[in-house]
């Protein structure tokens, strides 16, 4: 799996042990490997069911059925077809296994992920797909879920768990662990119906399957005719931690990021026989952002609503670099607005691991609003704000003066102006955001916007 | 971290020991000064989890969790209608995919705020939790003040751990809700509260009733205008 994941939990510290913490040497992601002969699919045709994997095989297709329920489901037709193709692509002609049905969906996550239950259904985090560059970054995640189904991870990380006492009280723990954020909904989810899947699928398996999916899916691209170097071009994407969340703890088994790179360098070494040029993954990268450059905004929306500003800046200026006279512009506006006072960047002293953990214990105590209020005491934040909100506004001014301009752009700035108390301007930015779009799906929440400002303005 | 797990354990003990209902209850200061009642509520779908514990861990009870997860809506709604004369109105009609959404990311800003209620609820007295306006995105009934959230963990005992846990120790079965009530237009929290009890979660009526109706005993009686 290709988890990212925050936690203060000592035992949840034990489900980070599959985490990806890491990526990959810069010189490989300048090679690019010939069509090669297919190796054979990574299938374990020693596995036979027993009574306790179809228990996991049921609680799968429940869980399916969950994250539809729930909303979890991205329900953007093309941004799952799109999936589709690029998992069949990779998955060898004629391949049938049993109690294996393929389904390829993106799930409305911030936080970028990507698991496979043993039934055949592969989720990539909206999180995720607005994170990677290219198709064949897409490729090689998608490549390592696969070989998790093919090679029956989960029954067999499953077996082995069962006579795990430790395990079992991770997972018992896990379950009472509500991180923030639409992420926590997928956990809870899992949680609740399959605990035992919980641990394999979203925070990974030994390492040994680790190993084992990170091999065999580099040599599933290269049958797909992908640039199996992406594979570690995309666990250094992995490795950016935009928010402090990334904290180590004591107890980490899963593979660390020098033993990764070693084996994917060595294992990549002996195939690559050429450079990928670079205008061909220039091509292949415009060619991903078109495909999903709407389930990038909708994540933009999600990671706002999570406040995860940081992340959102970042992805927005790359969406506004691939494509700028549009509604991309709103949304690094919308991205500056929610930074606030917020500092763009981490400094390297609050990415240490301390700091990371002390920042998880205040944020499990404060609201947001408490955080920015706390930081718009401080001159560094008051600084911060008033770069932002600068920002802010000439992105809201220039998506109004995009090509198709976009009335949402109105309400970003009166939520601005009203935050810097400019209340005239305020509900007058409201009242033409309403004027355009009369049927908003906010209009209730604006009308008392107007209202309550006026009352103020009397 | 571990020493909460550790206190929560107490707690369970001390209440199954007990076998009280633990309650507690925080009221935002309109509710307590009655500048705000509470006439109608909306109650969004419940998230109740039990997991069944055995000796060779937890074991996921999806179907079960479903189930008690309507009861206890169900059941908080018949409480608040009548023991505190609050009228339940409908939810929202499923209608396309981005009112899926909306409800979807509120329950999960309620998952969000949560913790930090959860961390110092008494807090919820002095008016400090807010979801904000964004509560008038869901659209719901316009005669609606208030939205309940809630949330449930639960664990259900195998024989064999039962039998290990009266020797041994641990903790017993139980349900622990934690509801919250905010207002539908401003989005503040203006109820807290958590009953929890002992036994088995999954074939609680009664003794759910008993616990939800002193988890709202503080909530005013609606009186007739």
């Amino acid at each position: 799996m290709f988890p990212r994941k925050r936690t203060n939990l000592i035992v949840a510290a034990l489900c980070f042990c599959i985490v990806f913490t890491s990526l990959g040497p810069a010189a490989l992601a300048q090679k690019k490997t010939a069509p090669v002969e297919a190796t054979p699919p990574p299938v374990n045709e020693a596995f036979k069911f027993g009574e306790v994997d179809l228990e996991v095989f049921e609680q799968s297709d429940l869980l399916d059925l969950r994250f539809e329920r729930d909303g979890l489901v991205l329900a953007d037709e093309s941004a799952n077809a799109y999936l589709r193709r690029v998992g069949l692509s990779l998955i060898p002609r004629g391949l049938e296994l049993e109690r294996v049905s393929w389904k390829f969906r993106a799930l409305r996550d911030p936080q970028p992920n990507a698991f496979a239950l043993p039934n055949g259904s592969i989720y990539v985090t909206t999180g995720l797909m607005t994170l990677i560059e290219n198709e064949s970054q897409l490729a090689a995640i998608i490549a390592h879920e696969l070989t998790h189904v093919m090679r029956r991870h989960t029954y067999m990380h499953n077996r082995s768990n069962r006579k795990k006492f430790l395990t079992m009280n991770v997972m018992s723990a896990v379950g009472a662990y509500a991180p923030g954020g639409i992420v926590g909904a997928v956990i809870t989810v899992v949680t609740t119906v399959a605990p035992f899947i919980m641990v394999a699928t979203i925070y990974g398996y030994s390492r040994d399957l680790e190993r084992e999916a990170d091999l065999k899916g580099i040599d599933m691209m290269i049958s797909a005719e992908y640039s199996p170097e992406e594979m570690v071009t995309v666990m250094k994407l992995l490795d950016k931690d935009f928010e402090g969340e990334n904290i180590r703890l004591f107890y980490n088994d899963h593979p660390s990021l020098d033993e990764r790179i070693k084996y994917l360098s060595s294992y990549l070494g002996a195939r690559a026989d050429r450079v990928t040029h670079q205008m061909e993954l220039n091509r292949e990268r415009a060619a991903y952002f078109r495909n999903v450059e709407s389930v990038m905004r909708h994540d933009l929306q999600l990671a706002i609503n999570a406040g995860r500003a940081r992340s959102a800046v970042y992805l927005a200026q790359r969406l506004v670099d691939f494509h700028p006279d549009s509604e991309n512009l709103f949304w690094l506006a919308e991205s500056y607005r929610t930074l606030g006072p917020r500092a763009p960047q981490l400094t390297e002293k609050q990415l240490t691991n301390s700091a990371k953990k002390d920042a998880s214990k205040k944020h499990e105590k404060r609201t947001l609003e408490e955080e920015e209020r706390e930081l718009l005491a401080t001159p560094a934040g008051k600084e911060n704000w008033q770069r932002h909100q600068q920002l802010a506004e000439e992105f809201y001014r220039r998506a109004l003066n995009a090509e198709n301009p976009v009335p949402l752009a109105h309400r970003g700035l009166g939520m601005l102006y009203e935050k810097l108390e400019r209340g005239s301007d305020a509900a007058a930015e409201y009242e033409k955001y309403l004027e355009l779009s009369p049927s908003a799906n906010d209009r209730e929440r604006i009308q008392r916007r107007i209202q309550a400002l006026k009352e103020k303005l009397k | 971290m571990k020493a909460r797990s550790i206190l929560f354990a107490l707690v369970v003990l001390f209440t199954v020991s007990g076998s009280h209902q633990v309650r507690a209850q925080f009221l935002h200061p309109k509710i307590k000064a009655k500048e705000t009642t509470i006439r109608r509520v909306v109650v969004l779908p419940a998230k109740v989890n039990v997991v069944r514990d055995s000796m060779k861990g937890p074991e996921g009870m999806a179907a079960e969790s479903d189930e008690l997860s309507t009861r206890v809506a169900a059941m908080v709604a018949e409480v608040l209608a009548t023991k505190k004369k609050v009228t339940t109105l409908p939810a929202t009609a499923e209608g396309d995919a981005q009112q899926k959404y909306n409800v979807a990311d509120f329950q999960t800003k309620f998952d969000d705020l949560l913790p930090k209620i959860m961390k110092k609820r008494s807090d919820v007295k002095k008016g400090r939790f807010s979801m904000g306006d964004e509560v008038l995105n869901l659209n719901l009934d316009k005669g609606a003040d208030a939205v309940v959230f809630i949330r449930g963990e639960g664990k259900k005992l195998t024989g064999g751990k039962t039998a290990f846990t009266m020797l041994v120790g641990g903790v017993p079965a139980y349900l622990r809700l934690q509801i919250g009530i905010v207002d539908a237009r401003s989005g503040e929290v203006l109820l807290y509260t958590d009953p929890i009890f002992p036994g088995d979660p999954t074939t609680a009526v009664d003794r759910l009733r008993k616990a939800l109706e002193k988890g709202f005993k503080k909530l005013p009686e609606v009186t007739a205008q």
